[in-house]
Order: structure tokens, then C-alpha cells, then sequence
């Protein structure tokens, strides 16, 4: 358990400003100078952290604005070029990523809670989900480039061993049957919008990494817990975005 | 909702952080609510409801986003103006959508009769358009060539 208030040096630093504060409490170490009360700190942060979500729900908005209107033009490409991906891969990652989220949100209760072994526990539990999704999607990624699935002028061709070079190549032609040309659109978006959601996958396990070497140092009290916090709203939003992505790109109605 | 005690609600204004902490059982419902919408949205995708797919589809994720914003992300608990700016997003997103869609479905409708920068209805030269090069050729568009020039209405 933290003992905020006999963190003494915090409010030496402080009021060593001369600003006069009234002593209605000891200044924790972790307040900044700026804020008044720790609440107030940290209902700014996170603001600041719902603001940036709120961005981030935008930039991805645009790839779902043209996944929309291409499907829309062009629904039984689609319908087609869907029934390439596994299905069972998708729901294994959704199922995998949503646990995180489970995990993600313990960590936070038992950051609030002064719990700081279970976090960490929870920390890199949700941590070792990711790394699980990048297999996965991995296996996926590779599994379609041998099939020639990459958008581009060399869709329908495999990438690896004979390369080809400029419109189409003497490589083996598609090995997925039935898919027209047009379906390069539907694979672009989905390397589009997988592609940035992986990266978000890498960002967040790498704030959740930095979250958890600062719970391990031990930075973190029911009074401050805010890294905690915020890093799980971020991975909830990588896990958000999936929860969109999982039925618009393997379950094409 | 008097479990809310945050440090604007008077009776607690100490200025520490006071959050609601729900049990971790809790969690773990939440949690198998979603892998059983899970389940239910995959299952559901076997069979097929006609044009309503996508509409059920959207709908079972928008609840399992719900819960997820609403339960993990705390927002249940937490102050009003978060909300605000997480839907706000969505708000935004739907006049991107909106605005997007009524220019991509009303703009140029090129066939492949009049070619390119021709309002259909009218066969008038259209604001915008696609050049004829990147037409998406369409098996339901009259025979008759691709690159005759726009008719003339006057």
C-alpha cells in the first residue's frame, strides 16, 4: 500500500517554489506542479488518453470509409475474396485478443488495488497474448503471399522463389481458384487494415512493456496508477478495432 | 451509482484518485459474454439472412465493442465528457461515411455506354467522375462500347 501522504519529499520539492500553498496535504512525489489534487492529474490524463482514442478511431475510420464504399460497389468480389481467409483464425485471434483485454483490465483492478505482483502477473499475460496474435497473423500473412494474395500488379502470383517482375511473371499462376482480378481491392484493404492494426498490436505491447518495468520498479500505488490505466485503454482499442475488423473481413455476409 | 465517488462529488473532495473498482468476477463475465457473441457471430455467418448479414454482424460487434468501452475501458464509471469524446469519434465517423458516400454514389455514375464524366440520368457532363481508364466494368451495362462520347442534350 502506498503511503501517499508521508511522501514528504514531493511537497519539499514543491513548495520550495515559495507559491504559498495552503498545507492541506502533503504533495505526493508523482504530482506535478501543475495540478492541484492527484485527481485532477489524473482525470486530465485521461481525457488526454480518450481524445487521442478518439483519433485513433478516425485514422481507422478512413480504411473502414473505403473498405465500405469498395464492398459496396462490388459485394460478390468480396463475398468471393473472403472465403480465402480462415475463419478459424480470426475467431482464435478474437478469442485471444479479447482475453487481453480481460487481463489488461485485471491489471488495472489490481494496480487499483495495490495488488502490484498480480498486475505484473497480468501484465505479462496480456503481453504474451499479443505475441500469440503476431504468430497467428503471421501464419496468415505467409500463408497468403505463397498463394499470391499481395495486392499489387503481382496479384495472382506467389512472392516467394520466382519473383516476378513487372506486369505479372512466368511464376505459377494463382493457386486460389475462382478469384477475378478485382479482388486485389478487397486484399489491399485487408493488408490496409490488418497491417495498421499489427502495428497498433507491436505499439501496445510495447506500452504495456513500459508499463510493466515501471509496475516492477515499483512506481505504481492505489493513489498512482495511471500508466497502468491508460496502457490497458490503449490495448482495449486494439481490441476494439478487431472487434470490427474479425466480421467485416472473414465473415463477408 | 453512489459507489461514484469521484473527488468533484463533494462528500469525498480529498483530491485523491477514488475509482470504482468492480470484482473481478465481474470481469470474467464480461468476458465470457464476449467469447459467446463470439461464438454466436461466427455461427451465424453459416447461414444466410440475405442483405440483414451484414446488419447482424455490425450489431453483435457493437455490442461486444459496448461492453468493452462501457465495462473494461471503465466507462460506466468514469466522467461523463470521456463518453462524450469517445462517441464524438463515431459521430464524426458517420459524417465521414455519410458525406463520402453521397459523393462516391451520386458522382459521374459512369458506364460503360457513356463513358466517362456523364451523369447517367441526365447523360450531362458530371462534377468529377472517374476517367474512363479506371471504370470497374460491370456485366449488368449496356453493350455498346466504352469510349463514345458523352451524348449531348441541348
Amino acid at each position: 500500500m502506498a503511503n501517499v501522504t508521508e511522501t514528504v519529499e514531493g511537497a519539499d520539492a514543491h513548495d520550495a517554489g515559495g507559491e504559498g500553498h495552503d498545507d492541506h496535504d502533503a504533495h505526493p512525489a508523482f504530482l506535478q506542479h501543475h495540478f492541484d489534487t492527484p485527481a485532477q492529474q489524473f482525470d486530465a490524463s485521461k481525457l488526454g488518453m480518450w481524445v487521442f482514442i478518439a483519433t485513433e478511431i478516425l485514422m481507422f475510420g478512413g480504411l473502414f470509409v473505403a473498405y465500405g464504399i469498395f464492398r459496396a460497389s462490388d459485394a460478390e468480389v468480396f463475398f468471393a475474396a473472403h472465403k480465402v481467409l480462415d475463419k478459424q483464425m480470426g475467431a482464435l485471434n478474437t478469442i485471444v485478443l479479447l482475453f487481453s483485454s480481460l487481463t489488461a483490465a485485471l491489471a488495472v483492478r489490481s494496480a487499483q488495488t495495490g495488488k502490484r505482483q498480480m498486475t505484473s502477473i497480468y501484465l505479462v499475460i496480456t503481453i504474451a497474448c499479443a505475441c500469440i496474435f503476431l504468430v497467428v497473423k503471421y501464419f496468415e500473412y505467409t500463408h497468403k503471399l505463397h498463394d499470391g494474395l499481395l495486392p499489387g500488379h503481382c496479384f495472382g502470383h506467389p512472392w516467394f522463389g520466382d519473383k516476378c517482375t513487372e506486369h505479372g511473371s512466368s511464376a505459377v499462376p494463382i493457386s486460389v481458384e475462382g478469384l477475378p482480378p478485382r479482388a486485389n481491392m478487397f486484399f489491399a484493404l485487408y493488408f490496409a487494415m490488418t497491417g495498421l492494426h499489427g502495428l497498433h498490436v507491436v505499439i501496445g505491447m510495447s506500452i504495456l512493456i513500459w508499463v510493466l518495468i515501471k509496475n516492477i520498479k515499483g512506481q505504481f500505488s492505489p493513489a498512482y496508477f495511471t500508466h497502468v490505466d491508460l496502457g490497458a485503454l490503449y490495448w482495449h482499442l486494439v481490441d476494439l478495432v478487431w472487434i470490427y475488423l474479425f466480421p467485416l473481413l472473414y465473415l463477408v455476409g | 451509482m453512489s459507489s461514484q465517488t469521484h473527488a468533484a462529488h463533494g462528500d469525498h473532495d480529498d483530491g485523491k484518485v477514488h475509482v470504482h473498482i468492480a470484482p473481478t468476477r465481474f470481469y470474467w463475465g464480461i468476458f465470457g459474454a464476449l467469447v459467446c457473441l463470439t461464438i454466436m457471430t461466427v455461427k451465424v455467418s453459416y447461414y444466410d439472412f440475405g442483405s440483414a448479414n451484414t446488419i447482424i454482424a455490425m450489431l453483435i460487434a457493437t455490442v461486444k465493442a459496448g461492453l468493452v468501452a462501457t465495462f473494461f475501458m471503465h466507462l460506466r464509471h468514469d466522467k461523463a465528457f470521456n463518453t462524450i469524446c469517445f462517441l464524438a469519434a463515431f459521430l464524426f465517423l458517420g459524417v465521414f461515411i455519410l458525406l463520402t458516400s453521397d459523393d462516391t454514389t451520386t458522382r459521374g455514375k459512369v458506364d460503360n455506354a457513356y463513358g466517362t464524366k456523364v451523369f447517367a440520368p441526365t447523360g450531362e457532363e458530371a462534377p468529377g467522375g472517374f476517367p474512363s481508364a479506371l471504370v470497374i466494368p460491370s456485366s449488368s451495362a449496356p453493350s455498346g462500347g466504352g469510349h463514345g462520347e458523352p451524348p449531348k442534350h441541348h
